[in-house]
């Protein structure tokens, strides 16, 4: 059977359920603040940022693939691809690009410019160290790990920190393979 | 089984069981091999107690798969036997057919699998098997109080589940 | 054009948001987990209010901006308007919404529930409710958000009779 060409991100977005941006943008931005009163340190807030990311990943990529039709991630380079392309455009209503392979193909950029996420948002000079986006990061994450690829995702550029634009870099460290996990009690 | 004998030699359309309904049981595993879901509809026959029913099934994916990929006389991607492969690594089987049932797979790059065990001559149940994918992600990944990883216990899906594999024929 | 992103966006970062709070930082004190996630919809409710009503004139009475959060309000919001709207005309107001979208996907399954009961202290049922009932502390802090914005100083509350279906009880200080 010849592969399925995935369906575009446009044609998923138009056809999905959605919601008035503002609700997100704001949602999350009172998440940040409340965070940043019950925390002491930014780090702190930035770790559970991504770790909140990482879980909504974790849920995200099913439909991903559910909705996309995408039915094979094996090879790292398409799959971050699809995921910019068909995968920002589905959830963010955005569009992402890569750029910068490394020249093993197991490390690239992920560019946004623009990033609903951000909107509205100006950063306080208490806040410094605050990696706004970090939920970003752990999604990328978090859904490549259900694809078994563990990865870094790590910002290399931020808008609300001068930048001209939000740039992930995400680096392949391994690809895990499926576990027979009954084999001990055999 | 002498029971389906008959009906090889004229083509009639598949012999409905006994509750209208062609299906004998589903098994949903993610990428752990925890099984998810287990349902039934039609299964008289219980030879061994549900961990062990669930392991054997598991098992015998996983090395149906690799022995699949291995005997690809086409693709070079092919692992070694045993060897783990990546989901969706390799070539896969989608179904195999016994004379007394017919076991339907599907396994999505996140390591779902979903099995469907129904009557011999069910049809291509690879857009079905899809299907009950997409019921997933409405019903239970989506549902706020369910934890990934966890059994699912959601009468909304087992609804939606039920409703929909008594349609396939 | 209103510019819009995946339900699934909102739904998943509130599913975490609750976790985070109710599971991580506060397992053993929902009182407190409460408090925040009220208070984070409490923030996103002032500010909602502040963008939709920027254009229109001063409510009159409480009745009216009770009646801009069932159908303007819900609509941007929840694409729906408020079902039944009722009061006793002493400050007291209840908003049923049939198919409260961030409840349509909610289920437990009754029959399951007995399996559990081998651990008597987290019946399967009381400890899905109470994630349930966690989870609309950030609806009623949205209400009560909006409302202060508003200058309507209030407490609300969620009861969930079956669901989908949800009634927001709003009772205005005096």
């Amino acid at each position: 059977m010849a592969p399925v060409t995935p369906r575009s991100g446009d044609a998923i977005f138009s056809s999905i359920d959605r919601v008035n941006a503002e609700l997100f943008t704001l949602t999350y931005g009172a998440i940040v603040r409340q965070l940043l009163t019950d925390l002491e340190e930014v780090e702190e807030v930035n770790n559970l940022l991504d770790q909140m990311g990482y879980n909504i990943g974790i849920r995200l990529i099913d439909e991903f693939l559910a909705k996309s039709g995408v039915s094979i991630c094996v090879d790292f380079k398409e799959t971050v691809e699809m995921i910019a392309k068909v995968g920002f455009k589905m959830f963010l209503g955005v569009t992402a690009s890569v750029t910068s392979w490394d020249a093993d193909g197991t490390c690239c950029s992920i560019i946004l410019e623009d990033n609903p996420l951000a909107e509205f948002v100006e950063l306080p000079d208490t806040c410094q160290g605050l990696y706004y986006c970090n939920v970003l990061s752990g999604v990328i994450r978090g859904a490549l790990e259900m694809v078994s690829m563990k990865t870094e995702v790590t910002w290399t550029r931020d808008v609300l920190r001068g930048d001209d634009a939000y740039e992930l870099q995400v680096k392949l460290l391994k690809q895990v393979a499926e576990e027979y996990l009954y084999k001990d009690d055999e | 089984m002498q029971f389906f004998g008959g009906s090889e030699i004229s083509p009639s359309p598949p012999v409905p069981t006994a509750s209208g309904n062609n299906a004998h049981m589903m098994y949903v595993f993610n990428r752990n091999g925890v099984c998810l879901l287990y349902k039934e509809w039609n299964r008289p026959l219980h030879t061994l107690n549900p961990q062990q029913d669930h392991k054997l099934m598991f098992g015998l994916l996983f090395s149906l798969k690799s022995l699949t990929a291995k005997m690809d006389p086409v693709n070079a991607d092919k692992g070694n036997l045993g060897v783990p492969q990546l989901p969706g690594q390799g070539c896969s089987f989608h179904s195999f057919r016994t004379n007394t049932y017919k076991l339907s797979f599907m396994e999505t790059p996140s390591g779902i699998k979903i099995i469907l065990v129904t009557h011999p001559k069910t049809g291509d149940l690879r857009e079905a098997l899809k299907y009950i994918y997409s019921l997933y992600v409405e019903y239970v990944v989506k549902n706020p109080i369910y934890c990934p990883g966890s059994p699912i216990k959601s009468e909304l899906f087992n609804t939606a589940l039920d409703q929909y594999v008594r349609s396939i024929s | 054009m209103v510019r819009e992103v995946a339900e699934s966006c909102v739904d998943t970062m509130l599913m975490e948001m609750v976790a985070m709070y109710s599971g991580r930082f506060y397992a053993n004190k929902p009182e407190l987990a409460a408090r925040r996630i009220e208070a984070i919809g409490y923030q996103v409710g002032h500010q909602l209010s502040e963008r939709y009503t920027m254009e229109r004139p001063r409510f009159s009475d409480h009745l009216e901006a009770i009646k801009f959060i069932c159908k303007d309000f819900w609509s941007e919001v929840f694409k729906k308007q408020i079902d039944n709207l009722k009061t006793n005309h002493r400050g007291t107001f209840v908003l049923q919404d049939n198919k409260f979208r961030w409840l349509s996907r909610v289920s437990i399954d009754p029959s399951s529930s007995e399996k559990e009961t081998e651990d008597p202290s987290t019946p399967g049922e009381s400890k899905a409710a109470q994630a349930v009932s966690m989870y609309l502390y950030f609806p009623c802090g949205i209400i009560r958000g909006v409302l202060s914005n508003l200058g309507i100083p209030c407490a609300v509350s969620a009861d969930i009779s079956s669901l989908p279906t949800c009634s927001f009880v709003i009772r205005v200080k005096a």
